[in-house]
């Protein structure tokens, strides 16, 4: 075999070699592989002299083609081992955002971005997170604090969350610090800050630097998003109350006035002319006190009831109820207001029991029906039927109407009556003045129903109270 | 003469009771706060007959009054709530109150609450009350029978025990609670869809229009009162 045949063996052994080999060690089998060619086969042998000058020229082209290659290869493996650790880290940084997208509140997400700056730093990170605003003062417990810090580090942390900018290697600021302090930044300020301790503070690299800056924006932009969060939902409850109140003041103003005059008129008239009065005419001034505190009394429960069910998670007492008694509580309410027992009721056999709170359910029932009898002459229907799934719902459904024969609803009232009207509306000329309407509508809304009103076909007017069935659960107890 | 030991901080309404409660009768001592009722049935003597019991109270619970005095004996408590605290009226009932009745109430209704209470008061002690007659309904507990109009009336094994049940306490508010425990047993405390149904079919039974009861009469929320 001729010596360039066999400079090629050795050539290949160490670009081979250095497919494996580090860098270093790439370069000395290489060297290593020349020399030893040198002095097994390039004449004179067993020595390291060359004496032809062709071979010093072979020798010399082998090597440097060695070197060449291994130092590709080495260029090769570095960047796919940097290719593979932007994957892995882009990954990471997925599954972080992934997380704090998903959950309300974005402290909770603090564990694992903790531990993904401590895997960057190579040692413990700790971080600090607002609970809201910027505080004026340094304080410990206006901050969620996750990891140890100690007094020092906490200093720096709160410097780097005023200053919104970042300290310690290679930021230009404070770089003899052992670590990190990263801003959690979002637009425009700043929800906290980061200490990423440095195994290696010399070596420290600005990649890494972006990378922990780019996990700590994260946070930083949903800790800022859940505030943003916050802030809405406090001005919608806000503008709620202020709703509410809004309700209360003008039932108040309007609703209270008559029955008050009408109470103070008759205690005033017994107790001025007591003794002057006839008993029939004392007899009938008690009762105007009594009718008029019972009005009163329904008014206030009405508007207890509808300021209740507009604050933000209430809770109503579910239970299974029947359609029968609700409608038969129905009707012995309105008992007394009803002398000339205009009110009847009437139910398909064998409805389904409901799930609803039966206090909620009466109050709405008493509501329509006082309506029927205080607007409209004539009988007045509570009417309760099912509704099979179908044009209506995609399930079966129980409707509860009150039927009157009055003189009805003009169309452009229609929607308007369900709603509570506001101080400064001109005072309303239709019944379903004040918040008595407006508690029905709240009511079946609550139960996830929806309380309709419809012109009847031969005058007078409908309101229909329609609830969704709910499957009653396996009752062993139900053989009899 | 009988007497009434009566718990309101409300000066107004606790003089309007007194009042009216003096003007038919009976002898009252009024409290404005728990520990005040409390001292006062503790000491006084002989004890009082009845409690009428507020229970928005500056001073705490109207639990723990209870409480006391069920350690004690069987004295009827009439409880006074607003109609906010229904949880908590719920949870004296089956405690063991006796009776509620929601503000505003009128002076004949509550005169009425306290003369059902009073007589459960005097069979109490005497064996329970095993024949009501009321409506042409006639139910003889010891007889196991029920007729309507004369006619008797075949009522399954556990209709039977709930209208027994009804009866023993009738012109009282029984919770659904004390239903469920004393006819299907503790473990049934919240099934109340059983009561519902078996509830409907006494009312089909029983009633001459189950949707308008006049006898089985329903406490929204609550529980069922048998009509006195």
């Amino acid at each position: 075999m001729d010596l360039a045949n066999q400079a090629m063996l050795f050539v290949t052994a160490s670009v081979l070699a250095s497919i494996w080999l580090g860098a270093p060690a790439s370069f000395a089998f290489a060297l290593m592989c020349m020399l030893s060619l040198n002095w097994g086969f390039v004449p004179p042998r067993g020595s390291f002299t060359v004496d032809l000058e062709r071979h010093a020229v072979l020798l010399g082209a082998m090597l440097l083609v060695s070197w060449l290659i291994a130092g590709l290869v080495w260029r090769l493996r570095a960047q796919a081992a940097a290719a593979r650790d932007a994957a892995c880290w882009a990954a990471r940084l997925q599954v972080v955002g992934e997380a704090l997208r998903d959950s309300a509140d974005p402290s909770a997400q603090a564990q694992p971005i903790a531990e993904a700056l401590a895997a960057l730093g190579g040692r413990p990170a700790a971080l600090m997170l607002l609970h809201d605003e910027l505080p004026p003062a340094d304080l410990a417990e206006m901050a969620l604090w996750h990891g140890e810090v100690s007094d020092d580090e906490r200093a720096g942390l709160w410097l780097c969350l005023r200053q919104s900018q970042p300290f310690g290697p290679g930021t230009g600021r404070h770089g003899e610090q052992p670590a990190w302090y990263l801003p959690l930044r979002s637009r425009g300020a700043s929800h906290g800050a980061a200490l990423v301790r440095l195994a290696n503070p010399e070596s420290a690299s600005d990649a890494d630097r972006a990378r922990a800056q780019a996990l700590c924006d994260l946070l930083g932009l949903s800790l800022q998003r859940a505030a943003l969060a916050r802030q809405t939902e406090a001005a919608r409850e806000l503008a709620q109350t202020q709703g509410v109140r809004n309700a209360l003041l003008a039932s108040i103003s309007h609703d209270y006035r008559t029955p008050l005059a009408v109470i103070l008129g008759a205690a005033s008239s017994l107790q001025a002319q007591g003794e002057r009065l006839s008993a029939v005419q004392r007899e009938r001034l008690a009762q105007q006190i009594v009718d008029e505190v019972e009005q009163l009394s329904r008014m206030t429960d009405n508007t207890l009831q509808l300021a209740r069910l507009d604050a933000p998670g209430v809770a109503l007492r579910l239970d299974w109820e029947s359609a029968e008694e609700i409608v038969g509580t129905a009707l012995a309410h309105a008992r007394r207001r009803d002398p000339q027992r205009r009110l009847h009721g009437r139910l398909e056999p064998n409805l389904p029991l409901l799930r609803c709170d039966a206090l909620l359910l009466s109050q709405l029932l008493d509501n329509l029906v006082d309506n029927a009898l205080k607007y409209s002459e004539g009988p007045v229907e509570l009417v309760a039927r099912l509704q099979a799934p179908g044009e209506a719902s995609g399930w079966p459904q129980v409707v509860m109407s009150v039927r009157d024969r009055g003189v009805g609803i003009a169309p452009a009232e229609r929607r308007r009556v369900f709603e509570v009207f506001q101080r400064g509306d001109a005072a309303p000329t239709t019944r379903g003045a004040g918040v008595g309407l407006a508690v029905c509508r709240a009511i079946a809304r609550a139960h996830g129903g929806e309380l309709r009103l419809r012109a009847r076909a031969h005058g007078g007017s409908s309101f229909e109270l329609w609830l969704p069935v709910v499957p009653v659960p396996a009752h062993e107890g139900s053989r009899a | 003469m009988i007497r009434v030991l009566l718990v309101e901080d409300d000066r107004d309404l606790r003089g309007t009771l007194r009042d009216a409660l003096a003007l038919e009768g009976y002898e009252v001592s009024t409290a404005a706060s728990l520990s005040e009722g409390l001292a006062l049935w503790t000491h006084a003597r002989p004890a009082p007959d009845l409690v009428l019991l507020d229970l928005g109270l500056p001073d705490g619970d109207g639990e723990t009054l209870l409480a006391t005095l069920r350690r004690r004996d069987a004295t009827p408590v009439l409880v006074i709530s607003a109609r906010q605290a229904d949880g908590q009226k719920i949870r004296l009932l089956d405690a063991g109150a006796d009776d509620y009745l929601v503000k505003p109430f009128s002076i004949a209704e509550l005169l009425a609450r306290l003369r059902v209470a009073l007589r459960h008061r005097g069979t109490a002690t005497l064996p329970a009350q095993t024949r009501y007659e009321a409506g042409g309904l006639v139910v003889d507990l010891s007889a196991h029978r029920v007729s309507l109009g004369g006619d008797t009336v075949h009522l399954t094994p556990t209709e039977f025990k709930l209208l027994a049940r009804l009866v023993r306490s009738a012109g009282q508010v029984v919770t659904h609670r004390q239903l469920l425990s004393d006819v299907w047993g503790d473990e049934f405390t919240e099934h109340t869809h059983y009561l519902r149904l078996y509830m409907g079919q006494l009312r089909a039974k029983l009633e001459a229009d189950p949707a308008d009861p006049q006898l089985l009469l329903t406490e929204p929320g609550v529980g069922y009162r048998l009509l006195d």
